[in-house]
């Protein structure tokens, strides 16, 4: 038998994957081995290490990407621009939300529950909610489900993105179910997740399926050549996207594919809720760019119609629900609807504009919503965290420091000038103009001023009422949370002043190698 | 693809089931029928067929982790099979990328070996 | 049209029912036992399916994973909720059934007609290729090579899963939660156990089950020699009766 032609593997292209792949590896063994009270900082250490090499290798690589170069791994990977920005803006946002999962300050044996097995309320279980340490598992799970969003925004097949998205779900359904407090929430949040996490993948390899049987390969390369050749028959083609697309809109949890979000925001532990919210955004959205302006761009975008109604569904009823709510993570979770929402309206303005500005409404939001659930983390009483509104009443006489970072954070939810959240809606309606879909601009403007009305109401609540009985203490955040805090409102504040540098990096990243 | 192949294991199938639907149906004509209450009954160790044990048939969980596991194991033996069909024609390549996929889901198994995922009681 | 050979028409025709008739049976089964075993139907079916269009290989994983290891689990979590738990038949949200089997069946018919007219005028292409130097060889070859970066990351999932199972179902003992064995004997022989080995059930000419307790020498029914959670077999008048056979059978 003939000796099979080796695959070219650019292993210095890979190493960002590899590296947090091995320290994830390396923290299983490290949860096999290492007495239980010492997991929680070794873990903590290795996985930021592994993130620092990570991106140090991004950026080495930024600067030294050829277009002929950039495939590898056997043509299943894509290290272009595109990729790299995405894959910096995941280990930089998976860094800071780590720093969350790692507090022990806060309560005693941090935010994870130590045995998850355990019968929720009984004897045993009462025990552990008060003295036994958090499970560290986390921390690997979290740096496998990142280096599957890696590989996920820049795979270069719909196989191989498949793979991705599951390698990137699993852990993500498991983080789920690991609340320290709240456990039931916590566990019907993994489940209604899971499935119906599931059966969105199942669209999506359905659609893998039909969009083989068009094009008679899965690559996103041979995909565009046979849609600009236009033979056979493209209804094929037109059904595999429209099952890929509920696929990948599902994680970037959007109308009417949203319907898990609150329930999982809310149920997740609060540093697991900054991971998705920031993260997965980020791997679905860079998912589904490459879908789109690589694999599908042949189709001449005849889908954008479909994609506008999607996104005008997505921001009307992530606003106008928003409004309802009296849960602080679930006004957050449609918030995260609505603003999903909005990098839509980018993905289908189209062109190096519309792509720019979704790469840096991306970086914006995630980095602003970790700070959101950083600080919700922090308003807790004896039963844990306190996320109910009226709990949150009068914040502003008790700590006028941090209701001072929250009214910010919340302003730049809002989209107030001089917050990154301005700046990223300005891009994102500029680009939309000037793609000719002036409509989508008009809803967008509607439902942001519709959004701020559950934002106001929360800062006036926070400021303008007395403090009662029930109002929860702030709790002195330990170092980690301070530092993710920190960086957090920094970032949506220097991204708010001086937005050039990122909207530069951005507009630099905004090609993708076909 | 020829499907003759399988032609051999449908005979196989269709006398197999040729055979026990024989063997089910003649039973009653030729066999001797005298029973008494004895003869009824589950032979020794049997117990008597009761509706519904006590406890509803509810299985510990420790069932679920050990089929988790064995699924886990199931997957890796199917990659095994097409590179040890096709070795010689993958090579030493092929031979390291297999040593590393073993090794890593040796990872997961030292951990529930570690942690007592093992232990039955 | 596509030119299928009469064998493969055989075999679609008797099997495609049988999947279909799987499927709406797993649905629509009260009792989740039931509805495994219909899906085990299906999938056997599927496997078949697979096998006959020439993909021998997958066709036996279908067979081996699926119906085995999967639905072995899928039978393990049905028996931790108990087999005989069935499905609520009330519903949460009012309509919910309706609008969920009209959605549903509008979707099927929509991909439905949407493959039918998408595939009909399809002539099939490469398979002769693809199984050239025989199908799993083939397999072997794309999977090392082209797909070999996601065939290793397939081991982050295997991991994933093991710590997932490890994490949710996996209760790890304390220190002071392990018994040795000297403690354990300490127990037996603490007074009011009973140390010895216990008494086997009751063998009569008339029963012989485990469930039928033995008889102490008073004729009382030995509570000790059944398993406790076995239900008491009552024995009837003509069991309990002396049947004499000390006494040769003579009615004194």
């Amino acid at each position: 038998m003939d000796k099979l032609k080796l695959p070219d593997m650019d292993y210095v292209a890979l190493l960002p994957m590899l590296a947090l792949f091995v320290a994830a590896c390396l923290g299983v063994i490290i949860e096999a081995l290492v007495p239980r009270r010492f997991r929680n900082i070794i873990q903590l250490v290795l996985s930021i290490v592994a993130l620092a090499v990570a991106m140090f290798f991004v950026v080495k690589q930024s600067g030294e990407v050829v277009a002929s170069k950039a495939l590898t791994a056997g043509g299943a990977i894509m290290i272009d621009h595109a990729a790299l920005f995405l894959q910096g803006a995941l280990i930089v946002l998976g860094f800071v939300a780590l720093l969350l999962f790692g507090e022990r300050s806060l309560e005693f044996g941090g935010p994870f529950v130590a045995q998850a097995a355990v019968t929720v309320g009984s004897e045993r279980d009462r025990e552990q909610t008060g003295r036994e340490l958090g499970s560290t598992e986390t921390f690997p799970l979290a740096l496998f489900s990142l280096s599957g969003m890696l590989l996920f925004v820049s795979a270069n097949d719909l196989l191989t993105m498949f793979v991705a998205l599951e390698v990137f779900s699993l852990p993500l359904y498991l983080l789920c179910a690991l609340a320290r407090r709240k456990r039931l929430l916590s566990q019907e949040s993994a489940l209604k997740y899971f499935l119906l996490g599931a059966y969105a993948s199942a669209f999506f390899l359905f659609g893998v399926a039909m969009v083989y049987g068009f094009a008679k390969a899965v690559d996103f390369k041979a995909i565009h050549a046979e849609a600009l050749l236009g033979e056979g028959n493209s209804l094929l083609l037109i059904i595999g996207l429209a099952l890929l697309a509920i696929g990948l809109l599902f994680k970037v949890a959007a109308a009417p594919f949203h319907v898990w979000t609150p329930d999982v925001y809310q149920g997740a532990p609060t540093p697991v809720t900054a991971f998705m919210a920031s993260c997965t955004k980020v791997a679905a959205f860079g998912g589904l760019l490459r879908v789109l302006y690589v694999g599908f761009d042949g189709l001449g975008w005849q889908f954008t119609p479909v994609l506008g109604a999607i996104a005008a569904l997505t921001v009307l009823v992530g606003s106008i629900l928003a409004v309802t709510q009296t849960d602080l993570k679930r006004l957050l979770a449609y918030s995260s609807v609505a603003n999903a929402g909005y990098i839509l309206i980018g993905v289908i303005a189209g062109q190096q504009l519309g792509l720019t500005s979704v790469l840096f409404y991306l970086v914006a939001y995630g980095f602003t919503v970790i700070a959101a659930f950083a600080l919700i983390s922090l308003v807790r009483d004896a039963d844990g965290e306190a996320t109910h509104l009226s709990r949150w009443a009068g914040l502003g006489a008790r700590s006028p420091l941090y209701a001072g970072i929250f009214t910010f954070i919340l302003l730049a939810f809002a989209g107030i000038p001089l917050t990154s959240g301005f700046i990223a809606k300005l891009s994102v309606f500029g680009a939309a103009i000037d793609g000719g879909q002036t409509w989508l601009v008009i809803i967008g403007v509607i439902t942001s001023i519709i959004l701020a009305f559950p934002y106001l109401r929360v800062v006036v609540m926070m400021w303008l009422s007395e403090p009662g009985e029930s109002t929860p203490s702030v709790s002195i955040p330990g170092g980690l949370t301070s530092t993710a805090l920190g960086i957090g409102t920094l970032a949506t504040l220097v991204f708010g002043v001086v937005p050039g540098p990122l909207l530069d990096l951005a507009e630099k990243a905004s090609s993708f190698v076909r | 693809m020829s499907l003759s192949a399988y032609v051999p294991i449908v005979w196989l199938l269709a006398l197999a089931a040729a055979f026990g639907l024989f063997s089910v149906g003649i039973a009653p004509f030729v066999g001797p029928r005298r029973f008494n209450r004895a003869k009824l009954e589950a032979y020794e160790c049997g117990i008597e067929p009761t509706p519904q044990p006590i406890g509803g048939g509810r299985f510990p969980v420790k069932f679920y982790l050990t089929a988790m596991l064995f699924i886990i194991f199931d997957i890796e033996i199917i990659f095994l099979y097409p590179w040890a069909v096709s070795f010689d024609m993958l090579g030493v390549f092929g031979f390291f990328e297999m040593v590393i996929f073993i090794i890593t889901v040796a990872i997961a198994y030292a951990y529930v070996w570690r942690r007592g995922g093992l232990e039955w009681d | 049209m596509i030119d299928v050979s009469w064998g493969e028409q055989v075999v679609f025709y008797i099997l495609a029912p049988i999947a279909v008739i799987g499927a709406l049976g797993m649905v629509m089964a009260r009792n989740a036992v039931h509805s495994a075993l219909w899906l085990v139907l299906t999938m056997l079916s599927l496997g078949v399916f697979y096998i006959v269009q020439a993909g021998p290989f997958i066709g036996m994983v279908q067979i081996i994973v699926y119906t085995g290891a999967i639905m072995m689990l899928f039978l393990f979590v049905l028996m931790l909720v108990g087999r005989d738990a069935s499905d609520s038949v009330i519903e949460t949200l009012r309509g919910q059934k309706v609008a969920a089997i009209a959605l549903g069946v509008g979707l099927g018919v929509l991909l439905g007609t949407g493959l039918y007219r998408g595939t009909v005028d399809l002539t099939p292409v490469g398979l002769a290729e693809a199984n050239k130097n025989g199908n799993v060889q083939g397999l072997a070859s794309l999977i090392f090579t082209k797909y070999v970066w996601a065939f290793e990351v397939t081991s982050a999932l295997l991991i994933s899963a093991a710590v997932g199972a490890m994490i949710l179902a996996h209760v790890e003992r304390r220190k002071d939660e392990r018994i040795g064995q000297a403690a354990m004997m300490k127990e037996r022989f603490l007074p009011g156990n009973y140390p010895g080995p216990k008494p086997g059930p009751g063998v009569y000419a008339t029963s012989n089950s485990v469930a039928t307790p033995a008889k102490l020498p008073d004729g009382n029914p030995a509570q000790r020699s059944i398993s406790p959670i076995l239900p008491l077999r009552e024995l009837e008048p003509a069991e309990k009766a002396d049947k004499h056979t000390l006494t040769g059978g003579h009615q004194s």
